[in-house]
């Protein structure tokens, strides 16, 4: 049996009593009396409306709440007065570090004014004017395949964490509303363009499912946030780039353009959640760490995904002719140095610049940057 | 670390092989030959754009997913060819009934271009300087109760995403979107409560007991029709009230909002029902007897002293005895209108004989004598 309210409503007489007095207009008003902190909050710019910044005022702000939450263990929302009796919803993450990230509230604000639609801001009617060869329609929807199969653990995982996050959170669960929806969106178009390819879904990759089996399971939101938001969204979103790049049509660039978008307020959050928990929760270092080690195994394994790698190459290529393929490799491999020096150069400016000392990834990026160089 | 590769890649000679192998130009290309099913999605009418309606194809289709999903546990894309070996994602509804609507599709569709920000499409200005104390404190204290409830329905549907089978993408996605309804619904109470000055009010003991009584159902169809059809038809019934108790764009702009969102919440949780029904049908009577025990919830949040008496105060326009008369027989019409609302959903999805089982509308006849 599932959780059930201390008192059952319909059969308390002092509450239905209460309640049918009310409906006569006879009221008790004590909530009309309850102290309260009385502030006025207005927008700072007009044009951008009423922010949570805005609301960032006394004990209703997010500025004075403190490191560990020790009172609030119900839905109230934060600054809200707490009468006796609020139920314990049993939140497993009390602690402001866990979860807190610099800008998390304009993250959110941004999310909520970029919504965009995938059925209605893509030019679906040019796109399909573009029949696309062999050889780049199957590439491309391999490509779009494998993105449509792993962004929406970028909902999964965040959603599990959602309800498991103090009340008092609300900013950063808001955040995590929008990053869902925004996951959403992204499988939905990804699946919606390589379904109007003409070629259909093609492979599944088994070694993208380990790694996405790997994100789900993390044991703590800071570390599912380390992985999911820093290094894999931060890698997804140098992939947005180059696919924008080496995209088949004009249409498909502009669908690599809105995704970037959300897909960079995302690693934003990530990055600004790691600086903040390695400003504020320094003892954590060792565990972030340990995390990345085998995050970046799994980095290093993506060799098996050749579902990802291959048809990177034939559409950097722009073919599967010899000489094509000469070129997308080298077009993929600028691309991959680039994907991890991005990695590493985030990991750095948070506060973690010495991932690059400890890093097997790092090295052997290193030995393919010197016999790429060697080679040319 | 709750899982980990089986390999460790970077010990892995195969894997430089393989390498080496793509880097001379001998791509393996396993994935260019399979035998997948050729698609193309076409919209039917392109001002409408390419719909998920659209993309309703064969094997692709939502129409195809099988009632019991037993083969795919991973996040493959419904339709893709699969490898041999898939790790299991832990999925625990895999069951098309337990969490399909007939028109999810739409709704999640009308969701994304019912889009808003609270931000910037609420005249805040409006609400800056209101001089009618008692009205302004009543509708703080409505926003911090309704900013309570939007925090649960978002919960709500983000417990449940994790655990719901892959195939069933569309009605994951409209879980999200909900999610970011109730997301904005928890921020817009907010600043609501807190542009006039007055504050955010009292959390209700009773409307939080009722609501972690509805956030832990045990199965998604109880949530569902807890949340989405018993909960989401009394919210409705609260911003219709306000909006038709608004006394500046404003607040009616905001009421209405709300409204459309909540009103496609109670769209699905109906549909929902239905269909379940229509496959499960014995399930009828765990339904029945779920709503027997819960709908006493509504009663604590609704009824409660934190949402009702402010209610009272808007509707009757002031604190004197005949005002308060008149906004307690606003409130008594409120309530009766919203148990009869939610009876006729109940009755409309297929759960027979609520009228004469509903606590709730035995305590409206009651009220009414």
């Amino acid at each position: 049996m599932s959780y059930l309210s201390t008192t059952d409503f319909t059969e308390d007489e002092a509450f239905v009593d209460r309640f049918q007095r009310t409906m006569k207009g006879d009221l008790d008003l004590s909530w009309l009396d309850e102290p309260r902190e009385r502030v006025g909050c207005r927008p700072e710019n007009p044009r951008r409306g009423l922010t949570f910044r805005d609301l960032d005022v006394g004990g209703y702000g997010f500025s004075e709440m403190p490191e560990v939450i020790r009172k609030n263990r119900s839905f109230a929302p934060r600054g809200a007065a707490l009468a006796d009796g609020l139920p314990d919803l049993q939140a497993d993450v009390n602690r402001k570090s866990e979860v807190w990230a610099y800008n998390v509230e304009g993250y959110y604000e941004e999310a909520m004014t970029r919504q965009w639609n995938a059925t209605t801001d893509i030019p679906w009617a040019d796109l399909q004017a573009h029949e696309l060869p062999e050889d780049i329609g199957k590439a491309y929807a391999q490509l779009l395949t494998f993105l449509t199969e792993v962004e929406m653990i970028a909902t999964d995982v965040p959603a599990k964490w959602l309800g498991r996050l103090n009340a008092d959170f609300f900013e950063v669960k808001n955040f995590i509303a929008t990053q869902a929806m925004d996951e959403a969106r992204h499988a939905e178009i990804f699946r919606k363009r390589a379904l109007s390819t003409g070629w259909g879904l093609m492979r599944a990759s088994a070694h993208n499912e380990f790694n996405l089996k790997f994100l789900r399971d993390a044991d703590s939101f800071a570390e599912a946030s380390l992985t999911l938001h820093l290094q894999a969204e931060g890698m997804v979103l140098t992939l947005f780039r180059f696919s924008e790049y080496i995209s088949p049509t004009e249409g498909d660039k502009k669908l690599f353009r809105l995704v970037m978008q959300d897909e960079a307020r995302h690693v934003g959050y990530g990055m600004q959640h790691l600086k903040w928990v390695l400003d504020h929760y320094p003892e954590r270092r060792e565990a972030i760490h340990r995390h990345l080690d085998e995050a970046e195994n799994f980095v290093f394994g993506a060799v098996y995904a050749t579902e990802v790698l291959e048809p990177f190459i034939i559409l950097a290529g722009k073919g599967l002719k010899k000489e094509n393929v000469a070129e997308g490799i080298r077009i993929t491999m600028a691309f991959n140095l680039k994907q991890t020096d991005e990695y590493f150069e985030r990991l750095a400016k948070c506060g973690l610049p010495e991932r690059r000392d400890r890093s097997r990834l790092w090295k052997a990026t290193e030995m393919a940057r010197q016999s790429m160089a060697s080679a040319a | 670390m709750g899982y980990f590769a089986e390999t460790d890649f970077f010990e892995d000679g195969q894997l430089i092989e393989l390498l080496n192998q793509i880097l001379a130009g001998n791509l393996t290309l396993e994935w260019y030959r399979v035998d997948n099913v050729r698609a193309r999605a076409v919209a039917a009418d392109p001002r409408r754009g390419l719909t998920y309606a659209d993309c309703n194809l064969g094997q692709y289709g939502y129409d195809d997913i099988p009632e019991l999903v037993r083969n795919r546990n991973s996040m493959a894309a419904r339709g893709s060819v699969l490898p041999a070996k898939l790790p299991d994602l832990g999925y625990t509804i895999n069951r098309k009934s337990d969490v399909w609507a007939d028109g999810v599709v739409v709704l999640y569709e009308e969701a994304k271009t019912r889009r808003w920000a609270p931000a910037v499409d609420v005249p805040w200005a409006e609400l800056a300087a209101r001089f009618d104390r008692t009205r302004e404190a009543a509708m703080a204290q409505l926003s911090t109760l309704l900013a309570e409830v939007a925090l649960v329905a978002m919960e709500a549907a983000a417990r449940w995403v994790f655990s719901i089978n892959q195939e069933f993408l569309e009605l994951k996605s409209f879980l999200c979107a909900q999610m970011i309804d109730e997301a904005r619904h928890v921020e817009a109470w907010r600043k609501r409560a807190l542009v006039s000055g007055e504050g955010l009010g009292r959390a209700s003991v009773s409307a939080e007991q009722g609501l972690k009584e509805l956030l832990s159902a045990e199965t998604y169809p109880e949530a569902s029709v807890g949340v989405n059809l018993l909960l989401g038809s009394f919210v409705l019934a609260a911003c219709r009230a306000l909006a038709a108790l608004a006394d500046t764009h404003a607040d009616r702009r905001l009421a209405v909002l709300s409204m459309q969102d909540v009103a496609r919440s109670v769209a699905y949780g109906t549909a929902q029902v239905r269909y379940h029904l229509a496959h499960q049908p014995a399930r009828a009577a765990v339904l029945a007897e779920y709503l027997d025990r819960t709908e006493h919830t509504v009663l604590g949040i609704f009824g409660s002293p934190e949402f009702l008496e402010p209610l009272v105060l808007l509707a009757g326009r002031g604190q004197q005895p005949a005002a308060r008369a008149r906004g307690g027989a606003f409130a008594r019409r409120w309530f009766a209108t919203a148990v009869e609302e939610y009876l006729a959903r109940t009755a409309a999805a297929g759960l027979a004989a609520r009228e004469e089982r509903s606590r709730l509308a035995r305590l409206v006849r009651a009220s009414a004598a």
